[in-house]
């Protein structure tokens, strides 16, 4: 087995455990959790495939960066969001959040 | 060395394999983000093993140093409850359709992976910071740009939705 197809494998194992966090969390800030999870994967899976062949290595550590920029600003808009909706609906639970308008 | 980075691959798998079992299974929300912290280090483990200690340090301090820290303050602006947010367990029918949907992906992917495996390179090169910093200003300029804008939209985002007018309440 190349070493290419083990790092894949530990990016697919984030993939899974983030998939499946976010399918059984009922709060937010748990989904948001396992969001990352799925985000760090896709890094990892990126950085490996752009060392370990001969495809350009700049064009794949900055594409993580960017990867890392975005999820930055996504964890800071999901912030807001959940504040927002705490005050709102009184918790953060999903399940809590099912009327679209009073 | 080939076995010290074998044994350090491992170390490093067995690090983010418990960190994100933990995440995604603790009742606990503070609890699950301690979990995600130890698989944000084992990956930037993996990066060190990949020869890129620039990302390692970018990982260290962007997720772990900032966006952990915001997630905290996540769980503290919501008033998290004491005996864990996700205290009574879901039903059995979210958690077989949550398995199934997981499944799916990952054998498809995984498929592909074991069985059109590409040849790689066994000692990877490190890339210095000067030709990154060339890249980002050179070739890479536009999105570079684009990703400042996307973060200060993202900022002003969020000050504008938690804001709230003084004397409203």
């Amino acid at each position: 087995m190349s070493a290419l197809t083990l790092y894949q494998i530990v990016a697919l194992m984030l993939l899974c455990a983030g998939l499946f966090g976010l399918t059984q969390r009922r709060s937010l800030v748990g989904m948001l959790i396992s969001v990352e999870l799925m985000l760090n994967g896709a890094g990892l899976s990126l950085v490996a495939a752009a060392q370990l062949t001969e495809f350009s290595a700049t064009l794949g550590q900055l594409g993580t960066l960017f990867v890392m920029g975005l999820a930055a600003a996504e964890a800071t808009l999901v912030l807001a969001i959940i504040v927002v909706v705490a005050k709102r609906f009184g918790s953060a639970q999903t399940s809590d959040i099912t009327t679209l308008k009073e | 060395m080939e076995l010290m980075a074998k044994v350090a691959f491992c170390v490093y798998t067995l690090v983010i394999l418990g960190g994100s079992i933990f995440a995604v299974s603790s009742s606990s929300l503070v609890r699950a983000l301690v979990g995600l912290i130890t698989t944000l280090v084992g990956v930037s483990g993996m990066y060190l093993l990949l020869a890129t200690p620039f990302m390692a340090f970018m990982q260290l301090l962007i997720y772990v140093g900032a966006v952990s820290v915001l997630i905290f303050f996540a769980i503290m602006l919501t008033r998290a409850e004491a005996g864990g947010d996700e205290g009574n367990s879901a039903p059995m029918r979210t958690y077989v359709l949550g398995l199934a949907a997981t499944m799916a992906p990952a054998g498809i992917l995984g498929w592909l992976v074991l069985t059109k495996p590409v040849e790689s390179i066994a000692v990877p090169v490190e890339i210095s910071i000067k030709e990154l910093g060339a890249g980002l200003l050179g070739t890479y300029f536009l999105p570079f740009e684009l990703i400042s804008v996307i973060l200060m939209v993202a900022m002003a985002g969020a000050v504008l939705l938690t804001w709230e007018k003084r004397g409203k309440k």
